[in-house]
């Protein structure tokens, strides 16, 4: 019986998203980085724990929502037993209705959260409405913030934020709850926040410029000593050996 | 010019050669427009003026974008002082191969200084500014540009006729060398 419903929900999953890989246009592959040859863009998804710490929220918030229908049906039924009988249908479908759809659009959130890192950059994909990807090279990242509440501990995950130069009332609620902004990119549910963060700060530690395009200074005033190659070396010994056979001929 | 280009792009695609938005974008504003259903007309007129209107031009050293008919704007942003790039499709342009590149500079606003509206081929656009951003030039091969400054070491051995300096060396040395075989020559 588990199994049926196990593999009647999947199928139904599967159903709904090709429904929107084929009408609503969502992207069915990961995206991707351009990477120079020979090096991988690494592509993933949250953590599984991220997974089970939404649905707990769901859970939480499913028994709030549903309790507080019940109680409110069991009120109306005691006053008027009439009205109970005839709100009971509505009020089942009040409860159970929306707890479905979530229940899909975590998955479906969950689904459509890819991150990809790469040596250079990160690259950021959310949504299922409004598609949102954001590029930011680990050279223009100016922090790096590891936030974790006590249930993403228990569930072994963290949020990784990573910002650049700019910014100005940053955080903006958008697309239930998820952060959507500018010069911020959000890696939220990522179980190896610790790794991600030490590759992003070596990087960052490593830049010698302060990430806001001001490296063209140095690189457009190369200096002297560099521009010498070999075949100007072998010339200037060359002319040092000529001037010193002029020098000693003439005396 | 070319080598700039990024490798991943279609070869069809040359920013350089974009000039205007594509027409799906003025479907998409009536479109839109529509849905503020009777008071269309307010959104409308402003949408057309900027369709109509907009230009961008591409070079190898930033973007410039202009529009309106009263109001006009322009907008000039450098590759190099992107801070972060924003591609952004909602369902309707998704529908239509439509695409919002936002591009952000390290100034105070969080909204994007920069969106390109209306480039069918949005995705090879956003990683052709990719390539012109800082900190992801440099991926091989894609990238003569970028290593001017660091040629001098790296480059090999510049023939005598590019490099000036090897060829003003080149000239002293055979002077030297003709005055030192002229003061030995002759007693």
């Amino acid at each position: 019986m588990k199994d049926q419903v196990e593999r009647a929900s999947r199928w139904i999953y599967r159903g709904v998203w090709a429904v929107l890989v084929r009408w609503f246009r969502v992207p069915e592959k990961p995206p991707t980085l351009p990477t120079p040859p020979g090096e991988e863009a690494v592509s993933f998804r949250p953590a599984e724990g991220f997974l089970r710490y939404l649905k707990l929220k769901f859970w939480i918030v499913l028994t709030l929502v549903d309790g507080a229908v019940l109680v409110g049906w069991i009120v109306v039924t005691a006053a008027l037993p009439w009205l109970g009988v005839i709100l009971a249908l509505p009020a089942l479908v009040i409860a159970v209705f929306p707890d479905i759809l979530a229940y899909i659009a975590i998955h479906l959130r969950y689904d459509t959260t890819w991150y990809v890192i790469t040596r250079r950059s990160l690259r950021i994909r959310r949504g299922i409405w409004i598609i949102h990807e954001t590029t930011i090279t680990f050279e223009n990242i100016q922090n790096i913030t590891v936030m974790q509440g006590p249930i993403e501990r228990f569930f072994g995950i963290a949020n990784v934020v990573v910002e650049t130069a700019g910014g100005g009332g940053r955080v903006k609620e958008q697309h239930g709850g998820q952060i959507v902004s500018g010069h911020t990119g959000l890696m939220e549910g990522v179980s190896n926040a610790a790794e991600i963060r030490d590759l992003i700060l070596r990087h960052v530690r490593q830049t010698q410029t302060g990430g806001l395009g001001d490296e063209m200074e140095h690189a457009a005033r190369p200096a002297p000593a560099a521009a010498w190659t070999a075949a100007h070396l072998a010339l200037l010994r060359e002319i040092r050996d000529a001037a010193h056979a002029l020098g000693t001929s003439s005396t | 010019m070319s080598d700039t280009r990024p490798s991943s792009a279609s070869p069809a695609f040359d920013p350089y050669t974009i000039a205007r938005p594509d027409p799906a974008l003025l479907k998409y504003y009536v479109i839109v427009s529509f849905l503020a259903g009777p008071a269309f007309i307010v959104p409308l007129i402003p949408l057309l003026c900027k369709y109509y209107t907009l230009r961008y031009h591409f070079d190898d050293k930033g973007i410039s974008m202009s529009w309106g008919v009263l109001f006009r704007r322009e907008i000039l942003l450098t590759y190099r002082r992107i801070q972060d790039i924003h591609l952004t499709r909602n369902i309707l342009q998704r529908w239509m191969g439509l695409a919002n590149v936002s591009i952000q500079t390290a100034s105070g606003a969080a909204s994007a200084e920069m969106a390109i509206e209306g480039i069918l081929q949005a995705e090879e656009l956003r990683d052709f500014l990719y390539h012109q951003m800082r900190g992801a030039r440099g991926l091989a091969p894609l990238d003569a540009k970028g290593a001017e400054g660091t040629t001098a070491g790296t480059a090999g051995a510049p023939s005598a006729d590019e490099d000036e300096a090897l060829r003003l060396l080149g000239e002293i040395r055979d002077t030297l060398v003709r005055l030192a075989a002229r003061e030995k020559g002759p007693p």
